[in-house]
């Protein structure tokens, strides 16, 4: 896992960045379909090597990812707006907001893992860091040095509460404490 | 007098002619064609050897491997055809087979899945018209380090050993590229005008075909509107002008990635 530490390098775009028509929305529906898996794949992968778990589509709209300097080209709210449906559908995306209603909103989960298997890669690092029966703190598990060469490292509280939540039903964790002082154990 | 025959006599004498031209045509028609069998055998037996001291060569030198099609080309034996004719020659595999041990045939057979594969996976952003160049761009871009190389001229022997399934697929010639076809699709003279002048800048606009092709606007919207709705070019409505895009300009740009 030497790839997953956050990585300061530049994205490498794919080729159809660098194509215009790929940020107008296609009046043919093959076409637009096809256009909606580059981007899907393309936000998937940006978000993953900038670890990114939740995007905010409106900021998002002037960053690199959806704003080609070099030819002058963006996408906008709309498009975007699309994008992120077709990703939701094939369970790559989540809209965030009160119980997953923000559809249309402005925040959204990418899920280049879903919860379950942030949940599963979780379990994994615990096992094979034998800390089971251990009381890790949150901070512990996200913040601190030892998780730092970990895709989950820096990972935003709520998916990790997300995360969390999905071990504590199959009955693999409990969570106690308060607010900011939470700790977890792993079974 | 006597200047011609022309008494009943003249039928007797050039139905005799004709006769013996015939015979005699006949005669040199055999020698001939038994000195030309003779020729033949020996030169496949010497083809043969050719081809099984230098099999390894036609496999891995694309350069090699093109000359050896040429030469096969120049002197009549398709390499590709006479391995798939019916019946197979000597009784099991066919005469091409037998000489190279299948190598080449092979090769062209796992490169004609390759390009089946290409095609299948980029129809969705071209509508099933794709350069022979960015065939072999992808193909070469998801072959292991160290693989033999390929050229346009194999991808294009290798779609033609497509042929006997009755696919769909064919080749293209649009100016001076030529393109794969994988759906069952003919452009009308319009459209290749069309695709002829995206090649030159990667796009088009409507003024463009105006000025360059002299054309009336109706029949450059309705062109570009049919390769439009054909998934064959891109827009972008980004601009002053609606720009239309080839697909291929996709791949010929930027990064890897």
């Amino acid at each position: 896992m030497s790839a997953s530490l956050p990585s300061t390098s530049p994205f490498p775009f794919p080729r159809f960045y660098n194509f215009p028509p790929f940020f107008s929305r296609q009046p043919t529906l093959q076409t637009h379909h096809s256009q909606l898996r580059k981007w899907s794949t393309l936000i998937l992968n940006y978000c993953r090597h900038h670890r990114i778990f939740k995007l905010s589509l409106i900021d998002a709209l002037d960053t690199e990812l959806l704003y080609n300097k070099s030819l002058d080209k963006r996408m906008g709210i709309g498009e975007v707006r699309e994008v992120v449906e077709f990703m939701r559908k094939e369970g790559r995306a989540e809209w965030a907001g009160e119980g997953g209603k923000g559809v249309g909103g402005n925040e959204v989960w990418i899920w280049w893992r879903n919860p379950e298997e942030w949940a599963s890669l979780f379990y994994e690092w615990v096992d094979d860091t034998a800390q089971k029966h251990t009381v890790l703190t949150l901070y512990e598990l996200t913040e601190s040095e030892a998780t730092i060469s970990q895709e989950f490292h820096g990972m935003d509280p709520d998916l990790l509460q997300k995360a969390l939540s999905i071990l504590v039903k199959r009955g693999k964790a409990q969570v106690f404490g308060q607010e900011d002082q939470q700790g977890v154990k792993f079974f | 007098m006597s200047r011609k025959g022309v008494g009943l006599a003249a039928f007797d004498r050039s139905r005799i002619t004709s006769a013996q031209y015939a015979s005699h045509g006949n005669s040199l028609r055999s020698s001939h064609s038994t000195s030309v069998a003779t020729q033949l055998s020996v030169f496949r037996s010497l083809l043969q050897q050719f081809a099984q001291t230098h099999a390894k060569d036609i496999r891995s030198n694309p350069s090699f491997r093109a000359e050896f099609a040429r030469m096969c080309a120049a002197i009549g034996v398709d390499p590709l055809a006479s391995s798939s004719g019916a019946g197979g020659k000597d009784g099991g595999g066919s005469f091409w087979a037998q000489m190279l041990g299948g190598s080449v045939n092979d090769f062209y057979f796992e490169l004609a899945v390759r390009v089946v594969e290409v095609c299948g996976a980029s129809r969705e952003e071209n509508g099933g018209l794709i350069g022979v160049k960015e065939v072999k761009d992808r193909i070469m871009s998801t072959r292991m380090e160290g693989s033999s190389e390929i050229t346009d001229d194999d991808i294009l022997r290798a779609v033609n050993t497509l042929k006997p399934l009755g696919s769909s697929y064919s080749t293209l010639t649009v100016g001076p590229k030529i393109y794969i076809r994988s759906v069952p699709k003919e452009l009308n003279i319009d459209q290749s005008a069309v695709l002829e002048a995206a090649q030159v800048l990667g796009y088009v606009t409507v003024s463009m075909l105006m000025i360059n092709l002299k054309w009336p606007r109706a029949r450059a919207k309705t062109a570009i509107d049919d390769l439009v709705s054909e998934s064959m070019l891109w827009v972008d409505m980004q601009c002053a002008e609606w720009e239309y895009w080839s697909p291929g300009f996709m791949l010929g740009t930027g990064d890897d990635g």
